[in-house]
């Protein structure tokens, strides 16, 4: 943090995490509704039609573990489900199936790349309620998204600033992406934020009132609403003014909070224990055999990386799990990842080329020949790159980098043999005698006009550097 | 234990039931009433006994992620709302 601010922040978060499982968490109905016709993906639990039981998707279960070994939690071997009450359009049951008292996954942490560590207070499972539009005098109701599995991920309020609200979010969803528990993505609404909010003044013990801005779902966002909610109490506390206990919600467009429910008349849930699902209750056992499911996590990949690949650059790269992994498939190989790791980062990340990631992306075996020829010498680093974007082409998939360098012609001759005799021919064309006496006479910087002459005597195809030095030989 | 207006009005909102003050009335009475013949139980000690979450003393009851059929089609569901638009249930206008 630059600035020196006057009231000291205090930030809690809660996220919403949506389970990449097949079904939903109590149906047999098909979890990806995405692209599909509204109210397609609903079973009669769903709808709650009287009578229906809900059965729970072990898949779920072992996800949510997973997610807690993603973020060092402790789980809970027992926990059960409990019925939360509110009346919603987007909720037919009348209540939302959740875990209050005794959820699966307990206390946990994120620790941010600065080395700070966020305390997760803990993690439960609960079902999504539907999608409502709203029009001028109705609102329709999509029931597709009814009982998709989430996990909302609970914080202590350990976060200390609007930059630090971001890294938070974004280190949970690179970790949950990593541990494969969800798509993650956010523009789709895998996962949600909600950021409680409040301000205290230096030295103060007790925290302030809190503000909690709903349903943020873009780190972008989720710095600009909390700086926003900043500027917003700091100046009603300096006005000696109160700040109100409430949800607020915040638009990209304006980029202001406003109030939205207070909470002043604290919401009334009227818990009870869900009768309709029996409880968990998991052996050590079980809970390692999933726990130990968790792949490799980001901090895995710092330790791996950290010789070798430039922190800001990996902290790029981290954002992009298909590109981690094929760096590392090459470093299982014993090769080196430096050059791939640039060319990802420079090329394949430059804003012209963005629409290759929609691509597959080359092979380990591609990119490994790659980076020896380039370290050979046997590409400049313009043709290398040519290579690199082409291998990208499905008529290329499955081909050697090297079969294609030479299809294309760019290949360079390094073999000083040949390049020996290229250089000789140019030396003997008497267009080039005026230039090789200036040399002798002391002018180097026409040594570049003969390199440029040897260059185009070999189509593109001679290292600059080898010619150089053959030149400067020839010429003394 | 005595029940106020404030009370009812609290779980007539909670229930999102609207009631006429003859009703309130008579659901004031009652629930008093079932308020005292519960709190029978409060004579009892249960310090130490866990409470019952359920009676059929089943764990980890849990079914495999295979996406089954729906039994019942979206027509069928959507016909039994009230009014629907778009293939969408469709509702007061609630924010």
């Amino acid at each position: 943090m630059t600035e020196q601010r006057k009231y000291d922040i205090t930030i809690g978060i809660e996220c919403h995490v949506q389970l990449k499982t097949k079904t939903k968490l109590f149906s047999e109905v098909d979890n990806d509704a995405r692209g599909k016709e509204p109210n397609s993906c609903v079973s009669p639990i769903d709808y709650a039609l009287p009578g229906m039981l809900p059965r729970l998707n072990g898949e779920a279960v072992k996800l949510a573990i997973r997610a807690g070994a993603a973020m060092n939690a402790r789980i809970n071997p027992k926990s059960r489900f409990d019925r939360k009450h509110y009346f919603y359009p987007d909720s037919p049951k009348g209540y939302q199936i959740t875990q209050f008292y005794h959820p699966i996954v307990g206390e946990g942490y994120i620790e941010l790349p600065s080395g700070k560590k966020i305390r997760i207070e803990h993690a439960h499972l609960e079902g999504d309620a539907g999608k409502l539009t709203h029009f001028d005098t109705y609102s329709l109701v999509d029931l597709n998204r009814v009982d998709t599995p989430l996990l909302e991920i609970v914080s202590m309020p350990d976060i200390s600033s609007p930059e630090e609200a971001r890294d938070y979010c974004k280190e949970l969803w690179r970790n949950m992406v990593y541990a494969g528990v969800t798509n993650g993505d956010l523009y789709n609404g895998n996962m949600r934020f909600d950021v409680n909010i409040s301000l205290k003044k230096p030295g103060d013990k007790k925290l302030g009132t809190r503000a909690e801005i709903k349903n943020l779902n873009s780190f972008r966002s989720i710095e600009r609403a909390a700086t926003y909610e900043y500027e917003r109490q700091s100046k009603l506390l300096d006005k000696g003014d109160k700040v109100v206990q409430e949800t607020r919600g915040w638009s990209d467009a304006t980029g202001v909070t406003t109030g939205q429910r207070s909470k002043e008349e604290a919401q009334d849930y009227r818990y009870m224990p869900e009768p309709d699902l029996p409880p968990l209750n998991l052996t050590e056992d079980f809970i390692k055999a999933e726990y130990d499911k968790c792949p490799p996590l980001p901090a895995d990949y710092r330790a791996r990386f950290s010789d070798v690949i430039p922190a800001d650059t990996l902290e790029i790269l981290l954002d992009y799990p298909e590109l981690v992994n094929r760096l590392s498939e090459i470093s299982d190989a014993k090769q080196p990842v430096d050059y791939v790791a640039n060319l990802f980062t420079s090329v394949l990340l430059a804003e012209e080329n963005q629409s290759l990631l929609n691509d597959a992306l080359p092979s380990a075996k591609q990119l490994i020949e790659l980076s020896a020829m380039k370290n050979k010498n046997e590409l400049s680093s313009t043709s290398a790159k040519e290579v690199f974007i082409k291998l990208f082409e499905p008529k290329h998939s499955g081909k050697s980098s090297r079969d294609l360098a030479k299809e294309l012609n760019l290949i360079q001759e390094n073999d000083s043999g040949a390049l020996e005799a290229i250089v000789d021919e140019v030396l003997s064309k008497p267009e080039t005698a005026k230039a090789q006496a200036d040399y002798k006479a002391g002018q180097e910087k026409v040594l570049g006009f003969l390199v440029g002459q040897v260059m185009k005597e070999s189509r593109g195809k001679a290292n600059p550097s080898a010619v150089s030095e053959i030149l400067k030989k020839k010429l003394k | 234990m005595e029940v106020t207006e404030k009370d009812i009005n609290h779980l007539a909102k909670l229930s999102n039931l609207s009631l006429e003050l003859a009703e309130k009335t008579v659901l004031k009475r009652d629930i008093a009433n079932i308020l005292k013949y519960i709190s029978k139980l409060d004579e009892l000690d249960t310090s130490g006994v866990e409470p019952t979450y359920q009676v059929f003393e089943m764990e980890n009851i849990w079914r495999s992620d295979d996406i089954k059929s729906q039994d019942a089609d979206r027509e069928a569901l959507l016909s039994l709302t009230k009014e629907e638009r778009d293939h969408q249930i469709k509702v007061p206008k609630v924010l």
